[in-house]
């Protein structure tokens, strides 16, 4: 555009060109300047008069449109001819026989219509331009050469994927499948693999290969095993003996239990004295009798003294006073120094005594440790304190000797296995002891009768 | 005295724990989810030594973890996936709420799920870890499988742990590892030997479930999930090591024999294959075909001194499991109905019998009860009508007693109606001194290949005495003397397990008897060794020798009690034959 408008204007510099309307004549000089300031491009777009500009081009706009281009540049054969008188009968006979047809003529309406401007229409660009034409190109091409390699995108290959599986009447699987999928496939999950051969830290980083998990974790928190068998007197169909042992067992826990509800029981008991017919008679006739006097009689002296902190009373020492105590305090002090001397060489004569001493106190030191050890390997097998509540010993599952079944039919099982198993997990530290959850009602509930109901009564 | 004033609670241990609340906040999971996530990855709680330090000045009771412990947990995939998982039933709700039944199909089938596999493997970077701690996970399934399915957790995963559990009973039952069982009043209790390693289960007898309700099922069933995952690996390198086929097949011939006319009034056409291996009466296809009993001898050695002993105890040992491998061989059992079936055949299979059962019981019978070549048939009620006479009809409790007992036990004790012996707990290991209930002296004198004769006069005599009262009265004087000398022998017998009571008496020398002299001579120089002793050891010795006496005392006395037992009831149950 601006390559043809620099053109233009060439053109109309040149001394042939010719305007199209006569007022583009220089009448311009005679306004008068107007003075500002030329350093801001502000006052530049404002007062710079650019008329001429804009009329000589309105002008080249006209020619091209009347024209079908600028006059100076047309050739003289196509702007004037030569009059050479002649009138043109052919063209006029030529009209009439055109005249004859009825539809020959266009409308007026449509010659109005008609574009009049002699330059075409410029053409609509985004007719023929595709958006994102170029991305599509480099997309397509790549999809093409990777096609070429072989590789199809995702949607081509599920696809792929669901037209076989169709096709074999089996639906592909594209959900994972459910964990406890009672069809799931297993593998070896122990093989060796492949090694991997990348850095280590790259493949944690990018989440290939996970944690390694520290060695700490893989020990077990209790040295219980996991399935504790219960004692031979357990048995269905035990050995007289060794059911009256677990018996035995279960009657002392029992015992244990029951002393110790008692216990509680007495603690929260309300020490109340009941009321029998002496207290009720004493009381009716409380201030009624004259009673002895049986006070005791107050020890008559000074309470005051006793209840007063001590007094200050000390007097000033004098001089002499200090100095005597100073003198003995010194004496003492010197006394002591020998004696702890005398001790010391006694000591020596003491030695056998001293040595036994050592050695016990060696050997309670040892003894506490050996103890300290045995403790701690206890430790190992108790159920920890995890959390708000403690470990509590399921009851020991028991038959009495006649609810023993005579025979494996008539067997009726004790307990729950599935409580045990649970017990059993807490018990070795792998959970933490948990009560169910109270429930909680929130609002009260409110009973009604329904209408059709009480109908019905 | 420059630098910065300690604060209290921001080193040591009150850094190195996290309560739970905080930890679950730090991984942004709800309560029921962390809980989840700690029991998959087999993160514990912690108790710290300190609580009071670690709970910054407070003394509440909490649940603390390691924080490094978290840390780790941080790095897991799966807590994504629980995430993943709370938006679903987020989604799924509102869909719900709004009635959009296409939306809630759709994202009913793009349910996310996850995989545990990488769990695992984590948890027991070897097999052999996990063959190790797969008793759980057994006893697990085992209990999960007979669940009712009435929604305390999902159907799915009773028929995994149902279908994992017979896997792992048909591996045993290939690899014939079954060494002891144990019917107590919980549940029956097996014990296998699987690649080395002793392995403990619990089932619970059939159709004994009462819910409890102080046990919490969402806990049971995330355990479930973990073990169901492990016990599917381990299974299938079980099978591997046998090379058997996974997922497990009925070889051909066993499939040929299980086949009947009318399969689908036992179940489902999907269902019957998997219950015919849940009859465990064929055997399974293998990848390659067997060997016949090819035995790997053992490798000998040189051996001196005690590697010697070892290896001559380990060679034994060898040979017994092997004759106890073949314990049931040849034999062919039938089951009546009201006997556990499962358990049963599970057992007899174990050691290489034959077992079948009425056809309309169960499927995969095999052959009928009418089989002349059946040998024991296994009763369970006092008196069967129609009676074969070439076959035992026994109480189940005999193929239990046979199995930890390691040999046939004889069949009289356990017939029809009769009193059975007490079933003994094979996982007692008594050791010297202890009291030893009489019916496993018994057992281990049978075991020795002794034939046990007291017994069988004193069935005799019990035969007699209907005849006549008179010789009665003898015969127990007899008896009683018998067992007098019996009860005398047997302490004599544990006396030589201490030496104090070995005396030398002078004067009677006899030449011949080298044992005798060689006896006395070890008795000798221990005596001399006593004598030698510093005080100090001279008093734990004396400590020690005492404890052991007062060990015996009290057996011998548990021992007079059973016998005084006894005779009570010897008494008692002539007085009522008398009345009869």
């Amino acid at each position: 555009m601006a390559a043809v408008r620099r053109n233009k204007r060439v053109a109309a510099a040149q001394p042939g060109f010719l305007p199209f309307k006569s007022s583009l004549d220089d009448n311009s000089s005679s306004k008068r300047r107007k003075r500002v300031n030329k350093n801001k491009k502000k006052s530049w777009n404002k007062f710079s008069d650019i008329q001429d500009v804009e009329e000589f081009l309105d002008d080249v706009r006209l020619q091209e449109r009347a024209t079908g281009g600028l006059i100076s540049e047309k050739a003289d054969d196509s702007l004037f001819f030569v009059d050479t008188g002649e009138t043109d009968v052919k063209d006029t006979q030529a009209q009439k026989t055109v005249k004859k047809g009825k539809p020959s003529k266009p409308l007026r309406i449509d010659l109005i219509l008609q574009p009049d401007s002699h330059i075409p229409a410029p053409k609509n660009v985004l007719a023929f331009q595709q958006p994102n034409a170029k991305k599509q190109r480099r997309t397509s091409a790549r999809a093409a050469k990777l096609a070429a390699m072989g590789v199809l995108p995702r949607r081509e290959k599920l696809l792929q994927l669901r037209s076989a599986a169709a096709a074999s009447g089996v639906s592909a699987k594209e959900h994972p499948e459910a964990n406890n999928n009672p069809e799931r496939a297993f593998y070896d999950l122990w093989s060796a693999g492949t090694p991997e051969t990348a850095d280590p830290y790259y493949l944690e980083q990018t989440k290939k290969k996970l944690v390694k998990r520290p060695d700490r974790l893989n020990e077990k928190p209790s040295v219980l095993p996991a399935i504790e068998v219960i004692a031979p007197g357990g048995s269905y169909n035990p050995d007289f003996f060794s059911h009256q042992d677990l018996l035995r067992e279960a009657h002392e826990v029992e015992v244990k239990k029951q002393k110790a509800e008692e216990k509680l029981a007495r603690q929260l008991a309300v020490n109340e004295e009941k009321a029998t017919e002496e207290t009720i008679f004493k009381e009716q006739v409380q201030g009624l009798i004259e009673e002895e006097e049986t006070e005791p009689q107050e020890p008559e002296g000074d309470t005051e003294d006793t209840v007063m902190g001590p007094t200050a009373t000390q007097e000033k020492k004098t001089e002499r006073q200090r100095k005597k105590e100073k003198a003995e305090r010194i004496k003492d002090l010197r006394r002591k120094v020998e004696r702890q001397m005398i001790d010391k060489q006694q000591q020596l004569f003491q030695l056998r005594s001293i040595s036994a001493s050592v050695k016990n106190l060696e050997q309670r030191t040892k003894m506490r440790q050996a103890q300290r050890k045995a403790q701690q390997e206890a430790q190992k097998s108790m159920p920890r304190r995890l959390g708000r509540l403690k470990f509590q010993t399921p009851d020991l599952d028991v038959q009495l000797s006649d609810e023993l079944a005579s025979s494996l039919r008539s067997l009726k099982p004790e307990g729950s296995i599935l409580k045990d198993r649970f017990k059993s997990l807490q018990k070795r530290n792998i959970i933490e002891p948990r009560e169910r959850a109270k429930f909680n009602r929130k609002y009260k509930l409110k009973y009604s009768e329904k209408r059709a109901f009480r109908e019905i009564e | 005295m420059g630098g910065l004033q300690k604060k209290k609670y921001e080193s040591g241990s009150a850094t190195n724990y996290i309560s739970r609340n905080k930890a679950r906040k730090k991984l942004s999971l709800s309560l029921a989810d962390f809980r989840r996530l700690c029991i998959l990855k087999g993160i514990y709680p912690h108790e710290p030594k300190h609580k009071k330090k670690v709970n910054k000045g407070s003394t509440a009771p909490r649940t603390f973890y390691l924080l490094k412990d978290i840390r780790f947990l941080l790095h897991e995939p799966i807590v994504g996936k629980f995430r993943e998982y709370k938006i679903f039933v987020r989604k799924l709700r509102k869909a719900y709420g709004k009635a959009e039944w296409s939306g809630v199909q759709r994202m009913k089938e793009n349910k996310p799920a996850y995989k545990l596999d990488h769990i695992v493997k984590e948890r027991y970077p070897t097999f052999i870890d996990a063959v190790r701690d797969v008793d759980d996970a057994l006893s697990m399934c085992f209990l999960f499988s007979t669940f009712a399915r009435t929604g305390k957790c999902h159907v799915q995963t009773i028929q995994l742990c149902r279908r994992l559990s017979i896997e792992w009973m048909n591996y045993i039952i290939a690899s014939r590892s079954l060494r002891k069982v144990f019917l107590s009043i919980k549940g029956i209790y097996y014990q296998a030997e699987v690649l080395g390693q002793t392995i403990t289960w619990i089932i619970p007898y059939q159709f004994a479930h009462d819910h409890p309700t102080d046990v919490d099922y969402r806990v049971m069933a995330t355990f479930t999930e973990l073990y169901t995952t492990l016990l599917g690996f381990v299974n299938f390198r079980l099978y591997q090591t046998l090379n058997l086929v996974y997922p497990p097949k009925l070889d051909g011939q066993g499939e040929f024999s299980l086949k009947s006319e009318f399969e689908e009034d036992y179940a489902l056409e999907s269902e019957s294959y998997t219950e015919k291996l849940s009859a465990l009466s064929a055997s399974l296809a293998r990848t390659v075909p067997s060997v016949e009993e090819e035995e790997a001898q053992l490798d000998h050695f040189p051996a001196e001194g005690e590697d010697l002993e070892k290896m001559e105890a380990r060679e034994r040992t060898e040979l017994e499991q092997n004759k106890q491998k073949k314990l049931f061989e040849g034999l062919k059992f039938f089951l009546n109905r009201e006997v556990p079936r499962e358990s049963l055949a599970f057992v007899i299979r174990c050691f290489g019998g034959q077992v079948s059962w009425d056809k309309s019981l169960c499927i995969g019978s095999t052959y009928d009860e009418t089989d002349e070549t059946i040998t024991h048939h296994i009763v369970d009620r006092p008196t069967i009508d129609k009676q074969y006479i070439n076959r035992y009809y026994i109480q189940p409790q005999w193929v239990y007693d046979c199995v930890n007992g390691k040999i046939l036990l004889p069949v009289e004790e356990y017939f029809l109606g009769v009193t059975l012996p007490p079933h003994l707990s094979p996982f007692v290991e008594e050791s010297e001194g202890d009291y030893v209930p009489p019916e496993k002296l018994k057992l281990l004198a049978l075991q020795r290949g002794q034939k046990p004769q007291a017994e069988e006069e004193e069935d005799e005599e019990e035969e007699e005495e209907e005849d006549d009262e008179e010789e009665d009265d003898q015969s127990e004087d007899e008896d009683e003397a018998e067992d007098e000398a019996n009860l005398a022998e047997m302490e004599e017998k544990r006396a030589q397990g201490k030496s104090l009571s070995v005396k030398v008496t002078p004067g009677k020398v006899k030449p011949e008897n080298r044992m005798r002299t060689e006896q006395e001579e070890k008795a000798e120089e221990k005596r001399l060794a006593i004598m030698m002793m510093k005080k100090r050891e001279k008093y734990l010795y004396d400590k020690i020798m005492f404890g052991k006496k007062r060990h015996v005392r009290e057996a011998n006395k548990l021992a007079a009690k059973r016998k005084a037992h006894d005779d009570a009831n010897k008494a008692d149950k002539k007085k009522k034959k008398k009345k009869c």
